[in-house]
């Protein structure tokens, strides 16, 4: 159900994502995501087109961990802050992290090499079910995705919304 | 600063580690077994590094990146370039070569604006719809850029070389040079340079027959409206025609037609063209 990924530049890094839908508790978990009590990136699962946006979202976070140069305070802030086309933070937080009213949450969680990640731990704090990854394209909010990161037309005919998102988010910082 | 020099220096001049002795000796350390490297390269790099490892002292190879199925591409000048699986998509590694015989401060920022370049030139293409490779991660640390490996393509250039010697289908180059003349058209209206035009630069997507065509390798790209720049890029491209594939002239003709018929700027820039032809080198100064 869950998936995970190896961060091939970081071999003692993995990803995992948990996708879990009719949330009911969505205000309760925004607020442990922001004391640091969940240990993962709580996500608003209508910004994201494909897992790859997340990968290399955490794959950027990591890699600035690794050189100490983050522009936020935590890792999972990082990734959050990674998905968007903005530099400013409290914005990434506001449209890609989860609002209290979100009834669907894509949870990211980092680990250290071979640890076993405790999905069961996390699992159990989301008044929710858990489904597959198979599900996201059915959650996402295209024409939310196209405006917030202000694809083009012209765009769109050479590439995927997926292209269009990643390359945003990797040349994000390069101007 | 000292040590930071005499590391610098290591990989190439050894005699300048004599005089930093006592230092030096300690901070080989990390550079040692990167030189060591150069012999026991793996398979894949072998028969070049030999060669390179002869020729350049200087030259210290950047350490492949470890990314499954990973292949080396190709050594340039400029950078290594690699394919391999990124993040489970198939991907294309550009790892800068550093160059010893440069100040270090200078390198750093050389290479880091190549770089920015590079990734800022293959955004203002996408957003303008001109297909580049989309880029996945720039690394400002060994200023290296992983990016979308266009599978199964075929270079230009060797799509024409397969076209000519198999002697049919000239037709088919003719509408390629169109194609080619009208994607350059709409990259210069967008005042991108490309800065390296060549037949080898330029992709063709599977199937060859839609003449789907991808811009690859922006890294001494820059943004400019001059048509001066735009006609030296045409230059730049026609030299590379002519060098490289004989019996061309008709088909960069259609390309240039084309593209005065495509961009909305054409005119002051074939005019610099027709300029810039005439200086170059080997030219006769008569009248």
């Amino acid at each position: 159900m869950e998936q995970t990924h190896r961060l091939e530049l970081f071999p003692d890094r993995s990803v995992t994502l948990l996708l879990f839908q009719h949330v009911k508790n969505a205000a309760a978990l925004r607020k442990k995501a922001m004391e640091g009590s969940i240990d993962g990136a709580l996500i608003n699962p209508a910004m994201i087109v494909d897992p790859f946006q997340i990968l290399v979202a955490a794959n950027k976070a990591v890699h600035l961990q690794k050189i100490g140069k983050m522009k936020t305070r935590t890792l999972y802030a990082e990734i959050i802050f990674s998905l968007s086309p903005s530099n400013n933070i409290s914005d990434a937080f506001k449209k890609f992290g989860i609002s209290d009213s979100d009834t669907a949450v894509l949870i990211v969680l980092v680990v250290d090499g071979d640890k076993t990640v405790n999905l069961a731990d996390i699992a159990s704090q989301v008044e929710g079910q858990q489904v597959s990854l198979d599900e996201l394209p059915q959650l996402t909010d295209t024409a939310k995705v196209k405006k917030i990161y202000k694809v083009t037309p012209q765009e769109e005919k050479i590439g995927s919304l997926l292209d269009s998102v990643v390359c945003r988010m990797s040349t994000k910082d390069v101007l | 600063p000292a040590m930071a020099a005499a590391q610098a220096e290591a990989g190439g001049a050894r005699s300048v580690m004599v005089g930093v002795a006592g230092l030096a000796m300690g901070d080989v350390g990390p550079v040692g077994p990167a030189m060591g490297e150069l012999g026991a390269a793996d398979p894949a790099v072998e028969g070049s590094e030999g060669a390179a490892g002869a020729a350049m002292v200087a030259e210290e190879p950047p350490a492949p990146p470890p990314l499954p199925g990973l292949r080396l591409v190709q050594q340039g000048a400029e950078a290594h370039v690699y394919r391999g699986l990124f993040l489970g998509r198939a991907a294309v590694a550009k790892l800068r070569v550093p160059k010893r015989y440069r100040h270090p401060a200078l390198e750093e920022r050389l290479s880091r604006r190549r770089m920015a370049q590079e990734a800022r030139s293959l955004l203002r293409c996408r957003r303008a719809g001109i297909p580049a490779p989309v880029v996945y991660f720039v690394d400002y640390v060994t200023n290296s850029i992983y990016l979308e490996d266009i599978v199964d393509s075929v270079t230009v250039q060797d799509h024409i070389y397969s076209v000519q010697k198999s002697g049919n289908d000239t037709s088919g180059l003719h509408k390629l040079a169109e194609k080619m003349g009208e994607l350059l058209a709409r990259m210069h209206d967008e005042d991108i340079i490309h800065g390296d035009l060549t037949t080898a630069n330029l992709l063709l997507r599977p199937p060859m027959e839609k003449l789907d065509l991808v811009l690859i390798d922006f890294g001494l790209s820059f943004i400019s409206g001059l048509p001066e720049d735009k006609g030296v890029d045409l230059y730049v491209l026609e030299k590379a025609f002519i060098s490289t594939h004989p019996d061309t002239e008709m088909m960069f003709q259609a390309l240039l037609k084309t593209y005065a018929a495509t961009s909305k700027k054409s005119g002051p820039v074939i005019k610099k063209l027709d300029e810039v032809r005439l200086r170059g080198r080997k030219r006769s100064m008569i009248g």
